[in-house]
């Protein structure tokens, strides 16, 4: 209902200019996502807040530096997001697995919120080999499931061609494939 | 030596991509935490304010506005006293 009433490029122009208001409303419109972008990315929900705070912080001091060159504001966004969570695993120099009791279980868009409770076996199986994946393939992985994006979406917040994404999710998925085998995931009973 | 192409078959590719689906849902973030981070964005953070103190132009406006509004009171307050003390002799 409220987009009908939002037009983007009015409320970035507004946003330039320093109107806090129409930062507002940007910030209504992407901070679930960018949240959801960091959750994954870091494991836990005391950095997610904070880095999500970082990537709207930064947003809003560079925002006049935003033109539309073919990359919307989402890719501008989740580009200093993604930026952000390189810094923050360059910081901490540590391996991106991080115990799954620190990835607390959040309630699910569009499902019941007693399904949402409990994470299956299989699920953390998988979400551990995820983390153990290399920084880019996780995002890679995150942006494409979570966020819904195409390839082309992706490439431009990556900085990669379509088709360099394409290729590197393939080559993410045989890497999973491969290491599934040592876990309880099974891929034939579906 | 025959070396071929690691792929995956069409079946091995939609039950990952299934799982996958499943795992990375997209969550909503706890209200208190969309509520924390609305407040600080609209306050200026600290790294805000020590840019603002390492912005020389800024700080020299403060600077001159402050001294001139020093400099008009006190010759507010010696043309008072000039006044009143002429006053008071007379």
């Amino acid at each position: 209902m409220p987009d009908i009433e939002f037009n983007e490029e009015d409320v970035l122009v507004r946003a330039s200019q320093g109107d806090r208001d129409a930062f507002g409303q940007l910030y209504g419109r992407y901070i679930d996502r960018i949240f959801n972008y960091v959750y994954y990315r870091t494991g836990n929900l005391h950095d997610a807040e904070d880095l999500t705070a970082r990537v709207f912080q930064r947003a809003m001091n560079h925002i006049h530096n935003y033109t539309d060159r073919g990359v919307p504001f989402s890719a501008w966004l989740y580009r200093i997001a993604h930026n952000l969570v390189a810094n923050w695993h360059r910081d901490r120099s540590r391996r991106q697995e991080i115990p799954l009791n620190d990835l607390p279980v959040l309630p699910s868009k569009g499902d019941h919120p007693e399904r949402n409770l409990v994470r299956s076996q299989e699920q953390d199986s998988l979400l551990r080999l995820i983390r153990r994946l290399p920084s880019e393939r996780q995002s890679l992985l995150i942006l494409k499931f979570v966020e819904n994006m195409s390839n082309a979406e992706i490439g431009a917040i990556m900085g990669r061609s379509e088709g360099a994404v394409k290729s590197l999710y393939h080559r993410t998925l045989l890497a999973l494939r491969d290491q599934i085998g040592d876990q309880n995931i099974n891929l034939d009973n579906e | 030596m025959n070396k071929r192409k690691p792929t995956l078959s069409d079946d091995q590719l939609y039950a990952l991509e299934e799982h996958l689906a499943g795992t990375l849902k997209p969550v909503t973030p706890p209200m208190e935490v969309v509520q924390r981070l609305r407040e600080r964005i609209r306050f200026p953070q600290p790294e805000e304010i020590a840019w603002r103190l390492r912005d020389w132009n800024r700080m020299f406006l403060i600077f001159g506005g402050v001294m001139s509004g020093m400099l008009l009171l006190i010759t507010i307050a010696r043309a008072f006293f000039y006044l009143v003390g002429r006053r008071h002799i007379g």
